[in-house]
Parts: C-alpha cells; structure tokens; sequence
C-alpha cells in the first residue's frame, strides 16, 4: 500500500465515522430527518436504476433485432 | 394601538396569496433539483449522452423555476415587517434566526450551485457537475427545512420564552427549534410532496411529446425514471401525512378536529369521516359517512386513547381563558412595576395560558371584567373553520391516493414498455400535472387555516399580531401583489411553454439520437 493510498484510506475511514456519527445524533434527535436523508437517496437510487434498467432493455430490444424505441407488447 | 378586523383579513389574504404563488414554483424547483440528481448519476455511471441530454433539458426547466420561485419569495420576508409588524416584535428574536439562514441557503448556497450546474457542464469534470447537482438538490431542500422550522415554531412553540420586561419571545434551545417535532413531520411531508410533484411536472411533459411523437427516446427514459421516483415519493407523502396527523393529535388537537369535522369525543378508537357536510352553526356535520374505527388507529396509532372533538375542546379553552386572565393581568403589573413579586408569581403560575386571555381581549378590552359570554364567545374562536379545512384537508388526500394510483400504473406501464401505446394513459398523463399543485395548495390551507386563531399556537392571537395600516393601504397593496404576482405567472407559463415546445434537442446545441422518433408513427397504428 503507498502512502497515497494509505492517506485516501484514512479519509473515507474519517468521513465514515463522521456519517455515522451524523446518523447516530440525527436518528436519535431527528429520526424523521434520518428517515427523509435515507429515503431521499434510496429514491434517487431507485429512480436512477430504472433509467438504466430501461436503457438494459431497450439494448436487449435491440439486440433481438426490433425497434428499441418501439411502442412494446400488446398486454 | 389594534389593527381593525378588515386590515388583519386583509393582511392574511395578502400573505396566503403571496404564499401561494409562491408554491406554484417552489415544490417543482426542490423535487425536480433531486430528480436531475437522478439523471445525471445513471449519465456519469453509463456515459450515456443521452442522459446527459436529459439532465440538461429537465435543468433548463428547473433553472426557469427556480428563477421566478426566489423573485416571488422576496416579497414574503418583507410582509413580516410591513404587514404583520407586532407579530415581528413579538417572535422576530426567534423567528429571524431560521429565516435569515434560510436566506443564506436559497440566495448564496443554492444560487452560486445552480450557477455551477447550468455553467459548468464543459468546465466540470463528470463528477464534479454532478456533485454539483446533487449540492443543489441538498441546497433547495435545507431551504424548505429552515422555512418550515421557522414555520413549525408558528405551529408548535417550542425553545423559547416570553420575556416578561421585553414582552419579546427569547430563543432558549436553538436545538429545540430545529429538532421540533412539528418542523420534523412537516419538512418531510413537504420535501415528499415536492418530490411528488416533480415527477408528476416530468411525466406530463413527457407524455405530450410521447404523443407528438416527438423526443421519444428522451421522454420514455424521463418518463420511466419520473413514475419510479413519484411512486415512491407519493407512498412517502402518504406514510409521512400520517405521522404528520399523528404529531397534530398531541400538539395542535383544534386542528385535526377540524380536519375530522370530530365535534363529539367518541369512545376510542374513533370513527373517520370519508364524506361530510359540517356546519359551524348547528355544530354538527350533514350527510356524513364515516368508517368505524379507523380514525381513532389513525390519528394516536392506539385503540384505547380518545381523540378530543370541537366542542370539548371549546369547553378546554373555556377553562385555559379563565386560567389565564389572572396572568395576563399580572404580567400588565409587571408592566408597570417590575418588581411586584406577586405579580410575578402569578405570572409564573398562569404563564402558559396567558395566550387565552389575549384571545378574549378582542371581545373584552379589559378581561378582569369580561362576561361569561364574551368567554365562551373567545373560546369558539379557538376551533378553525371547520367546512374549509375538513375539505382543503380530504381533498388533498384523496387526491394525494389518486397520483399514487396514477404512479403504479406509470411505474407498471413502462416496466412493461407499453407506456408509448397506451395513448388514454398519456392523456390523462398530461393533465395530471394539475393535481399534485392543487394538492400541495390544499395542504398549506390545511396547515396554515388549521392554526387559526393564533399566528404562535397558543401564545399570539391573529388578531394582536398585525399592523396598523390603512384599509386603503391594505387593498390596495393586495391589489398590487396580484397583478405582479399574476405577471410572474405568466411569464412562467410562457417560458416554460416555449422551453418544452423547443424541446431537448435544442440543449447545448446538439440534437439527440433522431431516428426512433422519426420512424415510430407508423407503427402506432394497431395499438392506438
């Protein structure tokens, strides 16, 4: 491990503890601003997965030779 | 010297429609602020242009609001001190902390950030910008936070104390203040309104060009990443009203009566009013339809704790008004002679219902001398107006229901990829819009209507709280801000409109991929 490493490692370790420290004092004062940090970002996440997930399936679409912008099945 | 009874309506219809303005553009700059986050990530971790382009058109619209969203904020800090100046003399200790970093976030943090992101597409590296973005999300959000703590130190009072020989309220736990349950329900039930809205703004925009056939490789991936995002939001929005009633049982009981048209306490748990017509008069409600049971789980999350209803709550202020009095009257020695040690224990004796007697002194200039009636008249005033806020606050859940339903669907529909073909869907998709800024409207009625008859629940009445001004001032200054605000309107509309006309492949002067746009008419036919 370089020294470089070594320092990047200490600070993600550091920033680590201050996160979890943040959400000890947040979910124990303010557990619904714990909840809004934690559900914010697991909806971005979400959101952003189904953009790629919709890019996954217009490739497969593709890939099987149709349209991938195509209107899709008849339910 | 009081303000007249007209000059305070007037100056409450001035702030709610300065308010309300406002939040036409403020919910769509905070939840489309979090969405571009979104976008710009599935950009940076699939190097995809197009979601690049994507990012980048959603922002033009974000940047348009969130101009005009600060331009009719400006005017509403001012308001505390022209119209509402006794209110401002009283709190503005408190109050001026929240507001005044709140300036600092909306018009330095948030402002430099959006400068950043709109500029600094070439200039920033990937993740950089989107560092960025995801600054500016936070930023428009801590905005709203430090609104609503300010907000909720209206709704629940807490961290601070009137000074007696300042009659000024002093901050004494800045921690209180920011952790107050009230600032806490209500900021995340805001926040996740927002964010309803938001994706509700992407999905409409995105359905009219999937029905102009115009953009369709952008629209369908906004409107996939949208109804994800909105269904999520809108089941949050739902989850946190709840808590958000749950948190008004205990701090702000007048209101949820209000909300529940509940004029008898029912043995627990109580019923919930779906349907009814309450009347104020004959303190009763018409052509009700109520659920067993539900209400009284919903609102203490308790089968055996009983809701209070209006008129046990009006016998309560009865009570709290004559308890009051004595220190309201000595809290006037105190005025006089600071250092009358009866008065003073009196006054810590009777201090937290001092409020009620303010309230009786509109109909009784001097309470030691007020009538049974002139009691029981204050008393009344305690409950809000119960038709409007029964249905502002129904409303807003039923609508509230219906665009969670709508999100399902969205969210089905396009797992399926059949979104495109379900032209019905995209209607309704276009016009939905409408509904989540009715709701968002509808919920500030019911927050704000619901805390009437105080401006500081229990402490301040409406009616001691504003200025002297003029009747004619008043009007016409009202008159004034409609029109201007009217004109911001419509300047929005209009660039809004000319922005999504023009459409993505206008932003950064690149068009997008146009090929499945050009040939996808042909093959709707079938399915239309």
């Amino acid at each position: 491990m370089t020294f470089k490493e070594l320092v990047k490692f200490a600070g993600w370790l550091v920033l680590a503890i201050l996160g979890l420290s943040l959400a000890a004092i947040l979910g124990y004062w303010g557990p619904w601003y714990f909840a809004w940090t934690v559900g914010t970002i697991m909806t971005v996440l979400l959101a952003a997965f189904a953009g790629a997930l919709y890019d996954r399936q217009a490739q497969d679409y593709g890939e099987a030779g149709e349209n991938p912008e195509a209107p899709g099945p008849e339910s | 010297m009081e303000p007249s009874q007209l000059v305070v309506e007037l100056s409450r219809w001035q702030f709610a429609v300065t308010v309300m303005y406002h939040f036409i553009f403020v919910p769509l700059t905070i939840g489309l602020a979090v969405l571009l986050a979104g976008m710009e990530t599935v950009y940076v971790v699939t190097r995809r242009e197009i979601f690049r382009d994507m990012t980048k058109f959603w922002g033009k619209l974000f940047t348009i609001n969130f101009a005009l969203g600060v331009a009719t904020g400006l005017t509403m800090e001012f308001q505390f001190g022209t119209n509402w100046s006794f209110y401002s003399h009283f709190v503005g200790d408190v109050f001026g902390a929240p507001l005044a970093i709140e300036s600092l976030m909306a018009f330095f943090m948030e402002a430099t950030l959006v400068g950043l992101m709109v500029f600094g597409w070439d200039r920033l590296s990937r993740g950089k910008h989107l560092f960025v973005t995801y600054m500016v999300a936070l930023a428009s959000n801590l905005s709203a936070l430090w609104i609503l703590i300010a907000n909720a130190f209206m709704q629940h009072p807490v961290g601070a104390q009137l000074d007696p020989a300042t009659l000024r309220m002093q901050l004494t736990d800045f921690a209180a203040l920011i952790f107050n349950v009230d600032a806490q329900s209500k900021f995340v039930h805001t926040a996740a309104a927002s964010y309803t809205l938001a994706a509700m703004f992407v999905c409409g925009v995105s359905a009219y060009y999937m029905l102009r056939h115009r953009h369709v490789a952008i629209a369908r991936r906004s409107f996939r990443m949208a109804a994800v995002f909105g269904l999520l939001a809108s089941m949050a929005v739902i989850t946190l009203g709840d808590a958000s009633g749950f948190v008004d049982v205990g701090v702000q009981p007048s209101k949820i009566a209000a909300m529940e048209a509940m004029w008898h306490t029912e043995k627990p748990p109580a019923g919930l009013n779906l349907f009814a017509l309450p009347s104020e008069k004959h303190e009763k409600n018409f052509l009700e339809l109520k659920m067993p049971v539900i209400g009284g789980l919903m609102l203490t999350h308790e089968s055996t704790v009983a809701v209070p209803g209006i008129l046990e709550l009006e016998r309560q202020a009865v009570q709290k008004i004559k308890n009051g009095i004595p220190g309201l009257l000595a809290l006037e020695k105190m005025q006089k002679d600071p250092g009358d040690q009866l008065a003073q224990v009196t006054y810590d004796v009777h201090r937290n219902d001092i409020g009620y007697a303010l309230l009786l002194k509109r109909y009784a200039p001097d309470v030691a001398k007020a009538t049974p009636a002139q009691i029981e008249r204050a008393a009344k005033d305690t409950i809000p107006d119960v038709p409007v806020i029964f249905w502002a606050f129904h409303l807003m859940v039923y609508f509230g229901l219906l665009m969670c339903a709508f999100f399902v669907l969205a969210t089905m529909f396009s797992l399926l990829r059949s979104e495109y073909r379900r032209r019905w869907f995209l209607w309704l998709a276009v016009f939905m819009p409408i509904m989540p800024w009715l709701t968002v409207e509808l919920g500030w009625v019911t927050a704000e209507m619901g805390r009437q008859p105080w401006t500081v629940f229990g402490i301040l009445p409406t009616w001691l709280s504003a200025s002297t001004h003029s009747v004619a001032y008043m009007a016409f200054s009202l008159a004034g801000f409609v029109v201007l605000y009217s004109i911001f309107f419509v300047i929005e509309a209009y660039l809004m409109r000319k922005a999504i006309h023009d459409g993505p492949g206008d932003v950064g002067g690149r068009k997008q991929e146009p090929a499945p746009d050009v040939d996808l008419a042909p093959q709707l036919v079938p399915g239309d």
